[in-house]
């Protein structure tokens, strides 16, 4: 009988519980941590039923090599050495950018810095991304131009202590649970509420509130708020002069955003623009909290910069209870960017193009490196469909379901020379691989994983792996190992010594104050150093906040005559993204058992569907069958599709449009047609 | 049978009970919260704040495995551990959801995986100064095999059953007069939860509580389950299936009657389909049912629901909000 204190594998909200397991090794159960500061005693559904997948009879216990269609069991080395052979052998024909390497938000910091040094020491390429590409690579690019850093400014407990809670495109009582409950209990303090979704959500039933705007018309609705500021003269003008620049320039682009003319593109009325406009700038302090609804857009960096330039203008940054809050989506995708598993930076966001910065990981890691920024993992799609990336590793992603258009994931799957997989269950892109590699899961090896408030945390070993798996890390250091890079680190803990070194904004973070602490916000660039729960106190991380003008660009495929519905698609409070793991929850599994599209009665009424009737939904990239739900959660003329299911894929529909600076792919909006099947 | 220990005897007693059971104390966890592990031989925290996993969970814990279904045909139960478990740390509210739940378990037809471990076990109860801070927690006087009270320098230990008499026969009298002490300060304190959940349930019970307020309520559930979950008198359970090497493992895992699913039919109708319905019932269950059947509310004031509820709707918030509204 045994606790092991972890950091929770789904949302980024960081919570903590106890792995309780008994003396045969199985996992019974999951007690939350009642003194952790996300947690608090409480976890939401699915951190409460964290443990039902370890041990499903699907787990991946074995290396699998596929030979005349069929996979069969292998033994690690062989296994290692055919990856290693394969890639090379591609790189060596067609150049090391013939590769790409997918690493994930669900593995440790530990584990995406030794696959992004994987990828660039030991193949040569920068072609390493992760699914952040799909959630915050908006925010990424938008804040770091506008602030210099692309995380959540604030901390969580900031929500105890403002007035004011603008939440956009976040279902978070759904997505982050224990941060949506704190929004709630805020707001029952008192703290006014502004939800802008297009949907109504639970936050929308408290919100003092509720700006249902047309999906995908942000731009508009934030720029006509801040119009509306300046010509009320609620800007903060001290902190306008002090500390930001390109105020002017942002006064010039918003002319235009009248209340009217923005009621016009959002579908609201002027009076609730203004409104919207007036509470959060009359707040003394106000927090801003988005997320995909926000970002997975074709000009999801505009709507990340209008929000920068909306809290730049009434000075609600780097005081607690103000900033803007990214909710980082999976429980290590912060840390993924961190640790550089993206295709233009090392950890700490020091670009591969700088020559200072290649030099300092070329001398560490004792390799020359690339210096080319490499491809996004949407381009890497592409580029796979065009036959131009040749050989992928993909380590805990699930591409054929998370991916847009996903007829065009499968084409780029099939063109592959060679495709490796790690997972710890045989996924949907599992299927197309070459090679499967058994892993351990989260309750099975040591690491650490920082949250949507930069917290790095803890990630603690409760039982051991089912069979022949292997922590990835394990995995990786044998892949490095054969590409002749040093990688003798006899645990995790020797992988953050190395981080530490070479990443100033980890530089005091190591095991020793992680194991005495519950973790260490970033930065913390010395072994002294407290952590920062609140960044761009004094001054931005670039220095001065720099408004980055907008203007409205709509998305790139609405509703038309063909395709009469807008669809819009994203998760449920019961399931995790392509359900590997909440699927094979058994009380998850039972509450939402498949696929279903939220539509309108109205809407239902008019093409003659009744509630759980089956149901066509079909875009211009295919079709699929749903149920249907008939609710007013979602306005007339709209559906809502969660990308959970595999029969049913919500991606089979969405558009592979891309933001030209993010490359995310415009999940929120396509046009859809909805038949009775 | 009253008996003395000090903290010698306490060790040497702990020490003899580890012999013949699988011993788990209240311990300090990582995160500074208090939980019932295998005593180690030293380390103990026998005061603090209350045990933060239900206690009810180590008699039916959230995965039970029940029957291996092997594929040659044969049914195989799970071995079980070699000792009985003796459970030492139990303040007042633990006891009494353990005792509620034995007898759900125990009723016709008594459920046999639940009381092979239950009837093997060795329940001890831990009142008197050992609370935060030292303290004073309400008496048990009952509902355990003994009871061990923290007087300001000694141990007293209160035999209840027989086995309870055998484990503390080698150890000296204890002072009646101080036990009586602490019998008085212990009716003494006045449960301020135990009077708003006996109003609220009586509300309840002549139906003064309109659905317009369980409305309001169920507009802020975030359907976690953690009130179920953390409810040491919740019972709930569905049955998993799960495919084996060799056959199939059945198990229970806790349910929650917060979730859709919980009440839904095959056809996907659902009696039971809103939160407003689902709260309203669960509370109802508690609150109504249980003092009509059993004579004593669901809730034994243990306040881990309240803990767990991220979103501060538990049951002592519940009635906090029942009583002031509703109670003329």
């Amino acid at each position: 009988m045994k606790a092991t204190l972890t950091t929770c594998p789904y949302c980024g909200t960081g919570c903590n519980f106890y792995l309780l397991s008994d003396a045969a090794g199985q996992l019974t159960g999951i007690e939350p941590a009642g003194k952790h500061s996300a947690s608090r005693g409480q976890l939401c559904l699915k951190g409460w039923n964290a443990h039902a997948f370890v041990h499903h009879s699907d787990r991946l216990t074995s290396p699998l090599i596929k030979q005349n269609g069929k996979f069969h069991p292998c033994d690690w080395d062989s296994a290692l050495t055919t990856i290693h052979q394969r890639l090379k052998q591609i790189a060596n024909s067609y150049g090391p950018d013939s590769l790409m390497f997918f690493s994930s938000a669900k593995v440790s910091n530990e584990e995406n810095y030794l696959l992004m040094k994987l990828a660039r020491a030991g193949f040569g390429t920068n072609n390493i991304d992760h699914c952040a590409r799909l959630c915050h690579s908006s925010t990424v690019t938008g804040l770091v131009e506008t602030l210099g850093s692309g995380a959540m400014t604030n901390s969580l407990s900031c929500f105890d202590a403002t007035d004011l809670v603008f939440v956009i495109g976040s279902n978070t009582t759904e997505q982050h649970p224990l941060i949506g409950s704190r929004i709630l209990l805020a707001q029952q303090r008192g703290t006014k509420l502004i939800v802008a979704d297009s949907r109504k959500i639970r936050l929308t039933e408290h919100a003092d509130l509720h700006l249902r705007h047309q999906n995908g018309s942000d731009v508009a609705l934030i720029n006509g708020m801040m119009r509306q500021i300046l010509l009320d003269g609620m800007e903060n003008r001290e902190f306008i002069a002090q500390r930001t620049e390109n105020i002017e320039a942002l006064r010039q682009s918003l002319v235009p955003f009248s209340p009217e003319y923005v009621a016009r593109i959002t579908g609201l009325e002027d009076q609730q623009i203004i409104t919207a406009a007036r509470a959060y700038a009359q707040a003394r302090s106000a927090m801003i909290v988005y997320a995909m609804g926000i970002t997975q857009h074709s000009h999801g960096v505009d709507n990340v910069r209008a929000l920068s330039n909306l809290a730049l203008l009434t000075g609600n940054l780097g005081r607690p209870g103000t900033g803007i809050n990214p909710l980082r989506g999976q429980n290590n995708v912060q840390g993924a960017c961190d640790m550089g598993a993206l295709p233009d930076v090392y950890s700490g966001y020091q670009k591969v193009a700088d020559t200072k910065s290649r030099l300092k990981f070329s001398q560490a890691w004792e390799k020359a490196l690339p210096e080319n920024p490499g491809m996004m993992a949407t381009q890497a799609i592409e580029a796979a469909a065009a036959g131009k990336i040749r050989g992928m590793l993909i380590l805990g992603e699930n591409p054929m379901l998370s991916e847009a258009n996903q007829t065009l994931v499968k084409q780029a799957l099939n063109n592959l020379d060679f495709l490796a997989v790690i997972d710890i269950f045989p996924t949907e892109t599992a299927q197309f691989a070459d090679l499967v590699l058994p892993a351990a899961c989260y309750a099975e090896r040591d690491g650490t994983f920082t949250s949507t408030e930069r917290r790095v945390q803890r990630g603690r070993k409760g039982i051991d792996p089912p069979g022949q798996a292997w922590p990835d890390w394990q995995i990786l250091c044998a892949l490095l190992q054969r590409c002749g890079i040093k990688a003798d680190y006899n645990s995790p803990a020797d992988v953050m010594d190395e981080i530490a070194k070479l990443t100033p904004s980890y530089a005091g973070i190591d095991y020793t104050r992680l194991e005495n602490g519950e973790g260490l916000q970033w930065p913390c660039p010395d072994s002294q150093h407290p952590g920062t729960p609140i960044l761009h106190r004094e001054q931005c991380t670039r220095g001065k906040g720099h408004f980055s003008p907008t203007n409205y660009r709509p998305p790139k495929e609405l509703p038309d005559a063909t395709y009469p519905l807008l669809l819009s698609t994203g998760r449920t409070a019961v399931h995790w993204h392509t359900g590997s793991m909440t699927r094979r929850s058994h009380l998850l599994d039972r509450e939402e058992p498949g696929a279903f599209a939220e539509i309108n009665p109205e809407d239902a009424r008019s093409l003659n569907i009744r509630e759980r009737q089956r149901i066509n939904v079909s875009s211009r990239r295919g079709e699929i069958q749903v149920k249907a739900k008939l609710t007013d959660r979602v306005p007339p003329g709209q559906v809502f599709i969660p990308f959970h299911f595999a029969k049913g894929a919500a991606n089979v529909l969405t558009n592979n449009a891309l933001d030209p600076e993010s490359g995310i792919p415009e999940f929120k909006v396509c046009a859809v047609r909805v038949t009775p099947c | 049978m009253l008996k003395q220990l000090n903290q010698q005897d306490l060790f040497r007693l702990l020490e003899q009970l580890a012999i013949s059971f699988q011993l788990l104390v209240p311990q300090t966890l990582v995160d500074g919260t208090r939980g019932l592990l295998p005593w180690n031989g030293s380390q103990t925290s026998m005061s603090g704040e209350p045990l933060q996993r239900k206690p009810t969970a180590l008699f039916f814990p959230q995965t039970d495995h029940l029957v291996h279904l092997g594929s040659d045909g044969m049914a195989a139960t799970p071995a079980g551990s070699d000792k009985p478990l003796a459970l030492c740390g139990l303040n007042r509210e633990d006891l009494a959801g353990i005792a509620f739940i034995d007898r759900f378990f125990a009723a016709q037809p008594a459920d046999d995986i639940y009381l092979k471990k239950r009837t093997a076990a060795l329940i001890i109860g831990l009142t008197g100064y050992v609370g935060r801070e030292q303290q004073f927690q309400p008496l048990a006087e009952g509902q355990c095999d003994f009871e061990l009270i923290a007087d300001q320098q000694h141990w007293l230990a209160v035999a209840y059953t027989e086995s309870g008499k055998h484990w503390l026969a080698d150890y000296p009298d204890g002072p009646e007069d101080v036990l009586q002490l602490l019998r008085e300060t212990s009716r003494g304190i006045a449960s301020q939860h135990e009077q708003a959940v006996k109003r609220a349930s009586r509300l309840l019970q002549a139906e003064q509580v309109p659905d317009s307020f369980w409305e309001e309520i169920s507009a802020r559930c975030i359907r976690c389950g953690g009130c179920n979950f953390a409810c040491p008198t919740c019972t709930c359970f569905c049955v998993q299936d799960r495919k084996t090497i060799n056959g199939i493992e059945r198990s229970r895992i806790w349910d929650s009657c917060q979730l859709d699913a919980f009440m839904r039919e095959a056809s996907g109708h659902n009696p039971m389909g809103t939160e407003l319905l689902r709260t309203r019932r669960r509370i109802h269950h508690k609150l109504v049912d249980d003092p009509q059947r059993w004579g004593e509310t669901g809730c034994i004031l243990c306040g881990r629901c309240d803990r767990a509820c991220p979103t501060g709707i538990g049951m002592f918030a519940i009635c906090d909000e029942i009583v002031s509204r509703f109670d003329r």
